[in-house]
């Protein structure tokens, strides 16, 4: 290893630098939106363009928050976003590794039949879907959204999932089952930390997904107690003036909860990091 | 293959099959049920109440002004104090009139009986009436009803004989103006086309502003209204009467789109008004950089607060420039909306007397004082004669009016074959008659309904 | 179907047939029990997504196959009928809206995952920061795309956009980005690449974390290069987790929709109209379901002969015939 980080020490600058780009790509658009969320609705139009806002307000946030109760939606958001997670997590993992470890016959059909549903365009597939909620009677709920989310989150999370499965050693699986250790003890105890990196990746997108769902928001849940997020954000203004520093302000709120959730788990990322390069 | 394979495979199969059955069974049942009769659908809301009993209907509408502006909370409490026994319960509509429909499509053949009362765009009644998703008011309410509005509105709302929407505000095309630019420059305020573009380029020339008129050129619904405006000047329109035929190719079409063309080549619009819809319009005139606005009756209060506006006290309003050697005013476009009642809603007698009083003194009076163009008569003519009436609404009765060709069923798809194509011209990627010979033929393709 | 499945006997077959005869016996009874469990493991999910999914998918084959008309009371189906695909096909909008599609998928997801393995790479580099490193990449992720297209829209603006100030301050005039045709494709692919590229990293970026790191130091003593070791052992050991990146940004990439409808609204003229755009108007504007549903079946079939021609391509050697 020594011999390889002085081979390194000069590369280590060119990632440093690359730190810089990647930063500067991910932030210079991220600055703009957030300063824009800073400034009067005046000062948005204004020619050359205020490169920081004068003055600088906090009339936006004030606005999405009182006026536009955005609080409501936000606690939607994370009740149906949280829900949709675990439960795509846990099946998914459990179909991913099915699919990824263990020899079933037809996974290829499965997993052909899980993209062709993934893959379908989410605008055909709203109508019908509105239907079968409404004869089932669950418009206007948080299982409205959170059941067709999980539904429609599955097949990518078990794609990734059983990618991630199919990379991990087989041995300490097989040791356990020699010892005679049940199925679903192996899936939890050997299996699962392992795996901690992928879960990871498709938890993050899983929560992504579903705190930016807009068209099955809008359409299953009408009622103001039941909406999230985007929804939210696109009752904002008139049909003709969109309040866009509200909708910024709205928007840099509701990328938080992403940062919590990135923070909040990187330890066990880390540690399914380093566990990921210890295992070799 | 020994009989041990054989097992786990029936089985799963059998396991799977039995799915897809319950899969299968469910939207059976399902599409039966689309099938049926509207009845058996509102069941949410139980008896079809006698007019009497407490009631509860659902109004879906946008925002009617932005943020503490929004008078639909006020209206909604002055109805009920009137109609105790009537609760109007809000639901917020999407912002965007697309989006807005989109839902309202879901909904509504989807069974929904709720929302119950809807405020949709002027341009729906041919679409929701041939398709049965709003209910035909006129065999509800009585011919005396709908001649109090204010003339044409009513007509627009008409399709194959039956009035679907009742006309709640209406919204129409204005030019704002910068009058301390105009005074500085000793400019008249324009009322011809030409003399608007002479000025617009002779005062960005001069720098003392950055653009002279922006306007909705971006390829999207506005820049159907925007376009009327200019055909209506130029004497032409884009179907004939009964809807079968484009006449958007003609010499007006060619005079109103080669103008439109030259603002941008003459530099009396920059050419970025080919992205603009109403809020980058707006945006760029109350940051005090443009002009002339050309945009609905809402971009005057939002000119005149201090909060978004630049130029609160320095703008004029007037009515939409005509071809020059024509008489009078311009041409407006009719913008504004309808309220309509849900085909399965079980409250209709309560939804007909929200929608009476919306169309009543009281809330048209509200409206109009929230700086909204009331569509009652009497209202109108009062607000049009006062001299403290937010200004559009005095000058609206002024304008010559255009509505746009909404009369046909298949109008979403006859405006996309306007708009792409006038956005093309205006971008320069085809050439003014190109553009022309094209929108023709996919207006005849979309009248006849095709894609 | 079948002939895929073919595939999989084929796999486990040859290796129970070198073994000797009561070992088979035994491994067959326990590949028969594992098999079981891995129905007991993965159909709850597949229930769950059945349930809610078959119906809706299949709804919309029927009406793209159906003289449809949307009224007050549901869809009324008059009889079966090829009309809305042969419609399809003789518009010049769909020819436009797909070829428009194809090229900007393929376009916009080759930049993406070029750059997404880059930012991967590097992050697989750092020692430390990794943390908010992810952190940071996610933003733009997890911004509502509806509201990265207003944010977008408002820098491309042409008069008061900060990127049209910026390029006209360096001399080269004011250009209207997203009113002429080529740039505002470019612009679109941009905004997208921004938005996306993170969600390529993140893939690998965990994928290249679970990569066996004993092959790295071997090769590192044996003398490569860190460009050779990527090409040589990184990249085809990644080849698994790099060909999901790639499909499911396909996938999203071909039925793009909110970043066209708020920044362009398809336009100019019509140019940067998806498919997805072409098939909201015509359902949702024009109320026209049938040629809607067939804009969406004919895309989905489309996007997963594609698909399926990436993974053949892109997979085989890895997986040995198993997707």
């Amino acid at each position: 290893m020594r011999v390889a980080r002085v081979g390194w020490r000069r590369y280590l600058n060119g990632v440093n630098f690359g730190v810089v780009v990647v930063i500067l790509f991910v932030m210079l658009p991220i600055y703009w939106l957030v300063i824009s969320s800073l400034k009067q609705p005046a000062a948005l139009g204004a020619t050359p363009p205020q490169f920081f806002p004068n003055p600088l307000s906090l009339t936006n946030y004030r606005d999405a928050f009182s006026t536009y109760g955005f609080g409501v939606y936000f606690r939607n958001s994370v009740v149906v976003t949280i829900a949709t997670t675990i439960l795509v997590l846990f099946f998914g993992s459990l179909a991913g590794y099915g699919l990824g470890r263990l020899p079933m016959r037809g996974k290829s059909t499965i997993l052909i039949t899980l993209l062709i549903i993934s893959l379908f365009p989410g605008i055909a597939v709203v109508p019908p879907l509105y239907l079968l909620e409404r004869t089932v009677g669950i418009l206007n709920s948080y299982q409205a959204l959170i059941i067709p989310y999980t539904a429609f989150n599955l097949p990518f999370a078990i794609w990734i999932l059983r990618n991630y499965f199919q990379g991990i050693p087989k041995e300490m699986e097989e040791t356990g089952r020699i010892d005679g250790a049940s199925p679903w003890r192996i899936y939890w105890s050997i299996v699962m930390p392992q795996a901690l990196p992928g879960l990871f990746t498709a938890g993050v997108f899983t929560f992504t997904a579903a705190w930016t769902e807009f068209l099955m928001a809008l359409t299953f849940n009408n009622s103001n107690s039941f909406r999230t997020i985007p929804v939210g954000i696109a009752l904002f203004g008139t049909p003709f003036n969109i309040p866009y520093g509200t909708i910024f302000a709205a928007s840099v709120v509701a990328v938080i909860p992403i940062g919590i959730l990135v923070f909040v788990f990187r330890k066990s990322v880390v540690s399914g990091l380093t566990s990921g390069s210890v295992k070799g | 293959m020994n009989s041990d394979r054989v097992e786990p495979k029936a089985r799963t199969w059998r396991r799977r099959s039995g799915k897809y059955a319950v899969a299968l069974a469910t939207s059976s049942f399902i599409l039966a049920a689309c099938g049926s009769s509207a009845s058996s659908s509102s069941s949410s809301s139980g008896t079809t109440a006698a007019s009497s009993g407490p009631q509860t209907i659902t109004w879906w509408s946008s925002p009617l002004g932005a943020g503490a502006a929004d008078i639909r909370a006020k209206l909604i409490s002055t109805f009920e104090k009137a109609y105790p026994n009537i609760t109007v319960k809000l639901v917020s509509a999407p912002t965007n009139t697309d989006t807005n429909r989109a839902q309202l499509t879901t909904q509504i053949s989807g069974g929904s009986a709720s929302p119950d009362v809807f405020m949709g765009d002027v341009i729906w009644p041919a679409q929701f009436g041939a398709h049965g998703l709003a209910l035909p008011l006129s065999k509800y309410l009585p011919s005396s009803y709908w001649s109090q509005f204010a003339p044409g509105l009513v007509q627009g709302a008409t399709y194959k004989g039956q009035i679907y929407g009742s006309p709640m505000f209406e919204d129409q095309g204005f030019l704002f103006y910068r009058k301390d630019l105009l005074q500085a420059a000793n400019l008249p305020v324009p009322t011809t086309w030409q003399q608007l573009e002479q000025e617009a380029v002779q005062l960005v020339k001069a720098g003392s502003v950055q653009n002279g008129f922006v306007w909705e050129g971006n390829s999207y619904e506005g820049l159907t209204c925007n376009f009327m405006e200019y055909l209506g000047s130029a004497g032409g329109n884009v179907v004939n009467s009964g809807y079968t035929q484009s006449t958007i190719n003609s010499a007006a079409g060619q005079k109103a789109l080669t103008f439109m063309r030259s603002l941008i080549t003459s530099g009396a619009s920059p050419a970025s008004v080919t992205t603009m819809q109403e809020p980058q319009a707006e945006s760029t005139f109350v940051a005090g950089n443009a002009a002339f606005l050309r945009n609905w009756s809402y971009a005057w209060s939002d000119s005149q607060t201090t909060a978004g506006s630049a130029v609160v006290g320095k703008v004029g309003v007037t009515a939409l420039p005509t071809f020059a050697g024509q008489s009078g005013t311009g041409y407006a476009n009719i913008g504004g909306w309808n309220l309509y009642v849900n085909p399965h809603s079980a409250h209709v007698s309560a939804d007909l007397t929200f929608i009476k009083w919306m169309a009543g003194t009281t809330a048209q009076t509200m409206l109009a004082n929230a700086s909204f163009i009331p569509t009652l008569q009497s209202v109108r003519q009062q607000f049009a004669n006062s001299t403290t009436a937010p200004p559009p609404l005095q000058i609206a009765a002024k304008e010559n009016l255009i509505p746009r060709p909404s009369g046909s069923p298949n109008y979403a798809a006859v405006s996309q074959a306007i708009y792409t194509n006038v956005n093309s011209a205006l971008t320069g990627s085809s050439s003014v008659s190109a553009a022309l010979t094209s929108a023709a033929s996919q207006m005849n393709s979309a009248l006849g309904g095709g894609l | 179907m079948a002939v895929v499945e073919v595939a999989d006997e084929a796999k486990v077959d040859p290796s129970a047939k070198q073994k000797p005869k009561v070992n088979k016996q035994f491994r067959d009874r326990n590949q028969i029990m594992l098999a079981r469990l891995g129905w007991r493991f993965t159909t709850p999910a597949l229930v769950i997504v059945g349930a809610i999914t078959i119906f809706p998918v299949v709804f919309s084959i029927v009406l793209s196959l159906s003289n449809v008309n949307i009224t007050g009371n549901g869809f009324q189906l008059q009889g079966f009928t090829f009309s809305n695909y042969s419609l399809l096909i003789h518009s010049s909008e769909w020819r436009y809206s797909l070829g428009f599609t194809v090229f900007y998928t393929f376009v916009s997801v080759f930049i993406e995952v070029v750059l997404g393995t880059a930012f991967a790479v590097l992050m697989e580099r750092l020692s430390k920061g990794r943390g908010p490193m992810m952190a940071l990449l996610l933003l733009p992720w997890s911004i509502i795309t509806v509201i990265s297209a207003e944010l977008w829209q408002y820098v491309y603006q042409g008069t008061y956009g900060v990127l049209q100030y910026l390029i006209n301050s360096v001399g080269f005039g004011k250009p209207v980005i997203l009113g002429t045709p080529t740039p505002a494709i470019i612009a679109m692919m941009a905004a997208d690449i921004w938005k996306t590229t993170p969600f390529v990293s993140v893939i690998v970026l965990a994928g290249l974390v679970m990569l066996p790191s004993d092959v790295f130091e071997a090769a590192s003593v044996d003398g490569c290069t860190p460009w050779q070791s990527f090409w040589k052992i990184t990249f085809p050991l990644l080849r698994p987790t790099l060909s999901i990146a790639v499909l499911f940004r396909i996938l999203q990439a071909f039925g793009v929709f909110d970043l066209p409808f708020v920044l362009t609204s398809g336009g100019p003229g019509t140019s940067t109209t998806s498919l997805a755009i072409l098939g909201y108007k015509v359902m949702f504007d024009n109320l026209q379901f049938g040629p809607g549903s067939a804009v969406a079946v004919s895309a989905t079939l489309l996007v997963l002969i594609g698909c399926l021609a990436f993974l053949r391509a892109f997979r085989t050697q890895v997986n040995g015939g198993d997707l």
